[in-house]
């Protein structure tokens, strides 16, 4: 609970107040449940709606329009931009160079810089590990939206990275 | 034949083996002539498997 409100958030205090808020909830809500995946379930429904109402009017980083960090294309539906920039391929950098130091700080910011929304369903998705269908119920989003924000998300993460660990653009 | 554009576009479902097998095949082949679309499966993949690990998404000052 305090990952999923810390990672929409990224603020270790509204976490805090948010997975208090949280356990109140459950406790005045008591036993009407049907099984723990009811539980669950409602949990991250409840976690990630109270978090996104912390963020609201709350903007502590400027948040990138996801538009300036998407891939851009050309008419025939090449990749757009220098071709040094289009096979820049940093992935086989081992885990150790890339959750450490300057590589460390860059994943970190590129992070803080999508909009909550975006954040929530990457979490829910990727780090909870949640199906589609179970993130779509968390956030209160047909299917195909969560999906959309989700490769959209990444692919926004992906360019950030790409753009400060690949050649110059 | 599929383009770059639509190979992005349907990477996610291509990750999550969620793709019918007839556009698995054109994808493949697609990858297999186009070193960027390489590049980008690849630092696509890296960059979900990074942001699903601490300690990116977990509280730095506890």
């Amino acid at each position: 609970m305090y990952r999923l409100a810390y990672g929409i958030t990224r603020n270790p205090a509204d976490a805090e107040e948010i997975v208090q808020d949280v356990f109140l909830q459950v406790v005045r809500k008591g036993t009407g449940f049907e099984g723990r995946a009811a539980l669950a379930s409602w949990i991250y429904r409840v976690t990630t709606n109270v978090a996104l109402n912390k963020r609201r009017g709350k903007r502590y980083q400027v948040e990138t329009s996801l538009d300036d960090v998407l891939p851009t294309w050309e008419a025939d539906g090449h990749r757009a931009g220098p071709r040094a920039f289009l096979v820049a391929n940093w992935s086989e950098r081992p885990d150790a160079e890339l959750l450490s130091g300057e590589a460390r700080r860059i994943l970190e910011e590129a992070i803080d810089r999508l909009p909550e929304h975006y954040r929530a369903v990457l979490i829910l998705k990727d780090v909870e590990e949640l199906s589609n269908e179970e993130v779509a119920t968390a956030v209160g989003d047909s299917v195909s939206a969560v999906k959309t924000r989700l490769h959209r998300a990444r692919m926004a993460l992906r360019e950030i990275l790409t753009r400060r660990l690949g050649p110059p653009a | 034949m599929m383009t770059c554009h639509d190979v992005i576009d349907v990477l996610a479902d291509y990750l999550d083996q969620a793709l019918p097998p007839e556009v698995v095949a054109d994808l493949e082949r697609h990858l297999a002539g186009c070193e960027p679309c390489r590049a980008y499966l690849a630092t696509y993949r890296r960059t979900r498997a990074l942001g699903a690990q601490p300690p990116a998404w977990r509280c730095r000052t506890r």
